[in-house]
């Protein structure tokens, strides 16, 4: 299993092009912001913030990280070693999720909005895990990262504005199928939060499997051939 | 070590890789040699499992590609062409990032010494000369150990003595039994490395033999001699065993007329080029 192997790869590679310094920037960016808001707007926003962003930083450092393995021919090599696509995914995934798990208890603990440290985590972690399957299979696909912003805002969409109407206007409990709205609710402590978890952990399983089958194929491409 | 049987691959709805078969046994540096296009990185593509789809059959080290699973690359090591390390990270951390992926690997700090790299061990790869990638590129093919090696134009871009110092090591690796699949135009690497070549052009093998069978069974060994008439320096050529019948050499020789005399035989280019009409470089 090079799970372990390929995690740690992951992380000195997130570490060294600059990808921790970017979200300790932020990080201290949204704290500061976070002071200068009326308290009363305080909870909202710092929930905004971590689905916005630690959250769903997967979703934009994937494109940059896949590229750069692309460009730097680094697929070549993984694709003749013994890692398998779903090793691949699950390193990625879990790389991105402790950095957005991290940042987003930076942000809450302060904010105050960190009730139950169990659902927060790992809300916020299966929802890293989800965007950043979203991401990779965009990654997967195109060659250039304006290609991959692109391709990325109909996800934005989906998955944010269901989300913001409900934190601000339609709280109706069919909304939890939503995997923006579980992330809300796990993030504010409103509403129900294991359900939620579960239908986020429902969500972030089908899409890294979704993953696994877009990287298989990637890997494959390699050779130069589109499958 | 590598069968191959009856193999033929297509890009698109034309034939490009038709009915190719060899055998490559265990311990041999078997070359590919070809100009640009001609099939020979598609090839080393199906052998490595990089290219499905194709018809026919392929054994590689015992498992035949198509069926083969992920621990096949256990003992397969590919020097691709270009480089493909992590440009941000140091030489150290990117042969230690892949050894980590592989069940066994060799020690770091030795094949970077083997290289010459071993200053340079900490220093980004980003930084490096492009020899120098092309080297810390081979020593990563080599990390785990693998008893089949596929190496894709190995000494392009390298000085004459970078290059030296890479072909000692692929010998090197021949001697200790590990099979080697060489892909080249550089008929200087292939004459000296192979033990067998295969000529390849359009998807085919034109010709397979030891690189001295091609070049004996194909042209005789000639003698290039020039020497003045009227003024004029006449050059002329005569194959070595037939010497004692040019009654004008010997004449030149006896008269002591001779301008310039070098013997010489064809090269690999030499039979490529009168086998396929084509050029290898």
């Amino acid at each position: 299993m090079k799970v372990k192997s390929l995690f740690l790869g992951d992380v000195r590679f997130q570490f060294k092009y600059g990808f921790y310094f970017i979200y300790l920037f932020f990080s201290i960016l949204y704290i500061g912001l976070l002071f200068a808001l009326p308290r009363m707007w305080r909870e909202k926003a710092a929930v905004i913030m971590i689905f916005t962003d630690p959250s769903a930083m997967g979703l934009y450092f994937m494109g940059s990280m896949v590229l750069f393995e692309k460009s730097e021919r680094v697929l070549n090599s993984i694709a003749v070693s013994p890692v398998k696509p779903w090793e691949y995914v699950i390193s990625k995934l879990f790389s991105i999720g402790l950095i957005s798990s991290v940042v987003s208890l930076a942000i809450g603990i302060p904010a105050g909005i960190v009730i139950n440290p169990f659902f927060f985590i790992f809300g916020v972690f299966l929802c890293s895990c989800l965007f950043s399957a979203v991401g990779l299979m965009i990654a997967c696909k195109i060659t250039t990262l304006n290609q991959f912003i692109l391709a990325t805002i109909p996800a934005e969409i989906l998955i944010n504005v269901p989300a913001l109407i409900w934190l601000f206007w339609y709280k109706k409990s069919w909304l939890l199928v939503h995997p923006g709205v579980c992330i809300m609710t796990l993030c504010s402590g409103e509403g129900a939060p294991l359900p939620a978890l579960l239908v986020l952990f429902f969500w972030a399983v089908l899409f890294t499997v979704l993953a696994c089958g877009t990287v298989k194929k990637m890997l494959r491409s390699v050779g130069g051939v589109k499958l | 070590m590598i069968s191959v049987k009856n193999l033929n691959f297509s890009y698109t709805r034309t034939p490009f890789i038709k009915n190719v078969g060899f055998e490559v046994k265990t311990g041999e540096i078997f070359g590919f040699l070809g100009p640009s296009g001609a099939g020979k990185s598609t090839l080393q593509k199906i052998l490595t499992g990089l290219l499905t789809g194709f018809k026919g059959s392929v054994l590689v080290n015992g498992e035949a590609i198509g069926q083969h699973n992920n621990s096949f690359y256990e003992n397969i090591g590919v020097d691709f062409e270009f480089p493909s390390l992590y440009e941000k990270l140091t030489a150290y951390e990117n042969l230690k990032f892949f050894a980590s992926l592989y069940q066994k690997h060799r020690d770091i700090n030795t094949l970077l010494s083997k290289v010459g790299l071993l200053n340079d061990a900490n220093k980004k790869v980003s930084d490096f000369s492009k020899g120098m990638k092309s080297r810390l590129n081979f020593i990563k093919a080599l990390l785990h150990d693998p008893q089949v090696l596929f190496l894709d134009e190995p000494t392009s871009g390298l000085d004459p003595s970078n290059a030296r110092v890479m072909k000692d090591l692929i010998l090197n690796e021949k001697a200790k039994g590990k099979t080697i699949i060489l892909t080249t135009h550089n008929m200087y690497d292939a004459t000296e490395l192979c033990d067998r070549v295969a000529f390849i052009v359009d998807g085919n093998i034109k010709a397979l033999d030891t690189p001295r069978n091609l070049i004996m069974k194909r042209g005789a060994s000639k003698i290039a001699y020039t020497y003045s008439d009227s003024g004029r320096e006449i050059k002329m050529e005569v194959p070595l065993n037939k010497t004692s019948e040019d009654e004008t050499f010997l004449r030149l020789i006896r008269t002591n007329c001779l301008l310039s005399i070098h013997s010489g035989e064809p090269t690999l280019n030499d039979i490529f080029v009168e086998l396929t009409g084509r050029q290898l470089q």
